[in-house]
């Protein structure tokens, strides 16, 4: 089994960027999308183990994402939403997420869930263990 | 008020009831009104001979009044009236225009004999004798002070929930703003947080290489001055809230202004996405800050859909004033709420659904109704978002904008 997905959909791109070096450094599989739209397009042919989902976005915001990824055929993955947004939890249910991080945050705690969601068997640890 | 019949009960007034009679009988003659009359309690209803002098007094005179028969009947009525009424005529006026009318209704403060005052009501009808010559006058009182104490205290606290509305708004717009503001914050911080944290970690796993610290400074850089602009903003929101900025109103053409704004985004756009339909439009407004919200409409629109969909910029002059109208064709703003979008326009709104929007659009709305003008926006699912401003030739004068 390869590298664990991760997609980052963000509109902020000094986020975005960052995210998407980190985990990668960390031995994740990263792709980033900057809304809604173009996280749909990042993930055809490429299902990902787990999304990290700002809910404000232009274009395609957390809902219409998550409405639109329910109408595909394939099994959603699970998301982590991370926003400064107000009312983060009951977007949370609303949209069925795992996991809130309400911006801003430590960077260690926003690897710690990821790796948390996607299981163990992957990242830096698991390429220098198991 | 049965005057007619009073008409006939005057020539017999004071003639004691008679014991040996049944009110049955009674109810069959004249006398049965007067006893009626006597009786009634709540009104003062006595008659007054033409020069205004009382001829007869009942219970509710003598109640609401404070003077027995003996005391009054005789007496001209102007003694009910205040001393300010009397200096100006007003129980003689009182008396001609009923005679002049057949019957006046009157309000206004009458005295009692103590000296207080009471809210009366007053009917004050004309009697005629059989040859049609005026005879004198059925005069009926209540005394509405209470009444009129009750709509008082009504008036009050209508005005009292009106104050209470207006600071509950003024609540939620502060918590609106701070909302907003903590949002618009929040992401830079975040940013910036996660840039620096990475550096850090960087260093923790002796990675922390050149092209990664580059990197990482020009992100910090970035999420530094995104955070000074949104405390601009802030500022710029604060001080237009609180009045305190100071507007400069000039002869300018709006559509000037747009193609300033446009060019300028020519620049910036790597496609020339921003079209233009301008029209000569010339009002009294403050220049800077018409440029400031055509920037943020067209900035807005860029940002809410996806290139190469044209974004449109209107001015035409109208005959209040002038219009502008950014268009964009994306797929009409995203956020999660269709109800949501221009909520921020509006005073229900849910601060939950509008930091998205940021502080531009609050700024434009600001700097809108500063100038007496309006802001409107429509949305439908790709079919694009529409701002629509108008604005008046002239902003208004009491308005807190300097001039």
């Amino acid at each position: 089994m390869g590298a664990r997905r991760v997609l980052v959909v963000d509109d902020d791109p000094t986020l975005r960027e960052t995210l998407g070096e980190v985990l990668t450094d960390d031995g994740f599989d990263v792709r980033v999308a900057w809304n809604g739209r173009d996280a749909l397009e990042k993930l055809e042919g490429w299902n990902a183990d787990v999304v990290i989902l700002d809910v404000m976005m232009p274009v395609m915001d957390a809902f219409g994402f998550q409405s639109a990824l329910d109408e595909r055929a394939e099994p959603s993955p699970p998301v982590i939403l991370l926003s400064a947004a107000p009312g983060l939890a009951s977007a949370a249910s609303e949209l069925g997420a795992v996991s809130v991080i309400s911006k801003p945050f430590h960077l260690q705690d926003l690897i710690a869930e990821v790796r948390r969601v996607v299981g163990p068997m992957n990242g830096r640890a698991a390429t220098s263990g198991v | 008020m049965a005057i007619t019949e009073v008409r006939h009960v005057d020539r017999q007034r004071h003639a004691a009831p008679r014991a040996t009679r049944t009110l049955a009988e009674l109810s069959h003659g004249p006398e049965a009104f007067r006893l009626l009359v006597e009786a009634v309690t709540d009104y003062a209803i006595f008659l007054v001979g033409p020069d205004g002098h009382i001829l007869t007094w009942n219970l509710g005179a003598e109640r609401i009044k404070g003077y027995k028969a003996s005391e009054i009947i005789g007496k001209h009525i102007s003694v009910f009236y205040t001393a300010e009424d009397r200096r100006n005529g007003r129980p003689e006026r009182n008396l001609r225009a009923a005679e002049k009318r057949g019957n006046i209704e009157d309000q206004g403060w009458r005295v009692r004999k103590d000296g207080t005052r009471f809210w009366a009501d007053v009917q004050l009808s004309t009697l005629h004798d059989d040859q049609g010559k005026l005879f004198g006058y059925a005069k009926v009182t209540r005394d509405m002070t209470e009444v009129r104490a009750a709509e008082d205290r009504e008036r009050q606290l209508v005005i009292e929930r009106q104050a209470r509305a207006f600071a509950e708004d003024a609540v939620r717009s502060r918590d609106r703003f701070l909302a907003i503001a903590s949002h618009e914050l929040k992401t830079p911080v975040a940013s910036l947080q996660v840039a620096v944290e990475s550096l850090l970690l960087n260093r923790e796993h002796g990675t922390l290489d050149v092209p990664r610290t580059e990197r990482g400074i020009e992100r910090m850089d970035r999420a530094v001055k995104r955070l000074a602009m949104v405390l601009d903003e802030l500022l710029d929101v604060a001080s237009l809230e609180r009045g305190a900025t100071t507007f400069t109103f000039s002869n300018v053409d709006v559509s000037r202004i747009a193609a300033e704004v446009i060019d300028r985004f020519a620049g910036v756009e790597a496609q020339d996405r921003v079209a233009a339909n301008l029209q000569p439009a010339i009002i009294r407004a403050d220049a800077a800050r018409i440029e400031q919200v055509i920037t943020n409409l067209v900035d807005n629109a860029l940002k809410y859909s996806t290139s190469p969909a044209p974004v449109t910029v209107r001015v035409a002059a109208q005959p209040s004033g002038a219009l502008i109208e950014v268009s964009d064709e994306g797929i009409g703003l995203g956020l999660g709420t269709a109800s949501g979008l221009f909520e921020p326009f509006s005073r229900a709104s849910n601060a939950a659904d509008i930091p998205g929007m940021g502080l531009g659009l609050f700024i434009t709305r600001e700097i809108v109704e500063r100038h007496g003008g309006q802001i409107s926006g429509t949305a439908a699912p790709d079919r694009g978002t529409t701002f629509r401003v108008t604005l008046p030739k002239q902003p208004p004068r009491n308005g807190h904008g300097g001039s």
